[in-house]
């Protein structure tokens, strides 16, 4: 349904984008994840059709996104970073616009099947710009829905909304995913993990890694451990620790240790074993997830010829 | 059919924005001041009654209130992020442009169309030349036309409102002034280009005196198609940037 080939942007000397290849199948749910910067919105305005691509093109439904651009934009929803709004008109009006705009059968039945969908109808008279943010995040959702797309560009749609609010949007994008091809930006490696079927994780414009959350979890994230031990000098318990097998690196922090993986097995029972064998206690043990910033140091490190250097300042 | 969904939308929110009563009722106490003295004018001292006087009236207040009426047009989608979602709709930038422009100048028609009941008042009392009011009308209704499409295209150069409205002013006036100007300059055949090329130069001397002439009608439909041309132009750059 995407078929992205070799796509870049530059801004001047400074590029974007580069040369992003992927697709995305009808029916799927693909997550571009990535830190400030790594050009999940420039990717964004160039398959709607918003900015022209330096180089290389894309096809929407098997149409291309240069040649084609109108057939594409058709073909489209999309949810923009941050909602436009116009203030003074009320919820139907808006919608309606944008049905009416992208050329929608039926444009006021169409209207009031996606005001329900979202639990708008009953504010369908009310003034846009006095709905709150959360709300304003699901007009936009409507707005980019009205038309009935194949196709959902939905760009940080969870940003800058309370947790409820963010849980509702991410059940709707994933129910939304049964029907429609849905690309997803967001920098949340959980929010990825939970909504995606497939991530596409970008730095730099690069794609760093890809796959299912389930491959990503064996093949990029190291497990960690946090153990506190009780007994025991320092120097002691971390050459302890470091002698398990199956343990990769052991750092000092706070008043334990951060134990690294080197598989994807669960090491809390040998760790605990040991210690409890050594004389110590423990006294605290969990696994900690790997945070974005671990997985672009993993990612980078194992793919090679990426720029390892250029890590994305946060 | 795009055409016509932007103008509806754009159309009410002129009807729901308290500016754009502002604006009306600015322009409508402005005309209304200066033809009550007019009016008493001609009634005291007996000179005959003016029919192109609101017209006149008009051509002037207009170089104020159409960079109002026009500078929020494009300036606003820009600066809202609603030109990104207008741009990845299948909507042509043609039709967004003219969407908008016809919006403008349909609201300035209805400003118009109440000034006629300012000539009202005149059939009561001493009727005018019909077929003088009514050219007049005319050009200022073109005259109006090309403003608002001079105002749209400073309002797609920039993000502004406010900038935009300046340097549409600005323009105006210099057009509104270049018919005096050409009066004032010595030399016949530059005063002439001058005259010719400023909008208030092919009112002035025609309409408003009751004149129709084609060139008139061609020159302010030339302004309007290029500046048209133009803005739609200037919206299409937005997505080579
Ligand atoms: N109009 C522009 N002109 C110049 N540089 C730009 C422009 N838009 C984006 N950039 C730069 O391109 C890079 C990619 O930006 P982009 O907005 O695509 O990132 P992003 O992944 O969406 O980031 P975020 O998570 O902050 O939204 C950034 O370094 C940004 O500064
Ligand atoms: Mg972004």
């Amino acid at each position: 349904m995407i078929e992205v080939k070799s796509l870049s942007r530059h801004y001047g000397d400074f590029l974007a984008v580069d040369q992003l290849s992927f697709k995305a199948k009808q029916g799927e749910i693909l997550g571009l994840l990535g830190p400030n910067g790594a050009g999940k919105t420039t990717t964004m305005r160039m398959l709607t059709g918003y900015l022209p691509p330096s180089s290389g093109t894309a096809l929407i439904d098997h149409h291309d996104i240069v040649r084609d651009s109108v057939e594409t934009r058709k073909r489209i929803g999309y949810l923009p970073e941050r909602v436009p709004i116009y203030p003074d008109m009320t919820v139907r009006g808006y919608v309606l616009f944008w049905a009416q705009l992208r050329g929608t059968k039926e444009a006021k039945s169409r209207t009031d099947m996606v005001l329900k969908q979202f639990d708008l109808y009953t504010r369908k008279n009310t003034l846009v710009r006095h709905l709150s943010k959360g709300l304003k995040q699901r007009l936009g959702l409507a707005q980019a829905l009205v038309h009935d797309p194949p196709v959902l560009i939905l760009d940080e749609p969870t940003i800058g909304i309370d947790p409820q609010q963010v849980i509702e949007v991410r059940d709707v994008v994933k129910e939304l995913g049964k029907q429609h091809t849905i690309l997803f930006s967001t920098h949340i490696l959980t929010e990825a993990e939970e909504i995606c079927d497939r991530v596409l994780i970008i730095d730099h414009g690069r794609i760093v890694a890809q796959g299912t959350p389930q491959q990503l979890q064996k093949e990029i994230y190291s497990t960690q451990y946090y153990v506190q031990v009780g007994g025991g000098k320092t120097a002691d318990v971390r050459a302890l620790l470091q002698s398990i097998s199956g343990v990769a690196e052991v750092s000092a922090e706070k008043d334990g240790f951060l134990v690294k993986s080197t598989a994807n097995e669960d090491l809390r029972a040998a760790i605990s074993t040991s210690i409890v064998s050594a004389g110590y206690t423990v006294l605290e043990i969990h696994q900690r997830r790997s945070t974005l910033e671990d997985i672009f140091l993993a990612a980078i490190k194992a793919a090679p010829g990426a720029q390892a250097g250029k890590k994305a300042k946060r | 059919m795009d055409t016509l969904t932007i103008f509806r939308r754009e159309v009410g929110s002129y009807f729901t924005s308290p500016f754009a009563y502002f604006i009306a009722a600015g322009f409508l106490l402005f005309c209304g001041i200066l033809f009550a003295r007019d009016f008493q004018e001609a009634a005291t001292q007996t000179t005959t009654i003016n029919p192109a006087f609101i017209p006149a009236v008009i051509s002037f207040l207009m170089v104020f209130f159409a960079p109002l009426l026009t500078m929020r047009l494009l300036a606003e989608e820009k600066r809202e992020g609603m030109m990104e979602l207008l741009l990845t709709s299948p909507a042509s930038e043609s039709s967004i442009v003219m969407g908008k422009f016809f919006s403008a100048w349909f609201y300035y028609t209805i400003l118009l169309a109440l000034t006629l009941l300012y000539q009202l008042v005149l059939f009561a009392y001493a009727p005018p030349d019909i077929g003088h009011t009514f050219l007049a009308y005319l050009g200022i209704w073109l005259y109006g036309g090309a403003m608002i499409a001079i105002g749209l295209f400073f309002s797609s150069l920039t993000e502004n409102q406010i900038v935009a409205a300046f340097l549409s002013m600005i323009t105006l006036l210099i057009l509104y002034i270049g018919d005096a100007a050409g009066q004032v300059i010595g030399n016949i055949d530059i005063a002439r280009v001058i005259r010719s090329l400023s909008l208030q130069g092919h009112f002035s001397t025609s309409f408003q005196v009751g004149i129709l002439r084609a060139e008139d009608v061609v020159f302010f439909a030339g302004i309007i198609v290029l500046m048209l041309y133009l803005s739609i132009r200037t919206v299409e750059s937005h997505r080579w940037r």
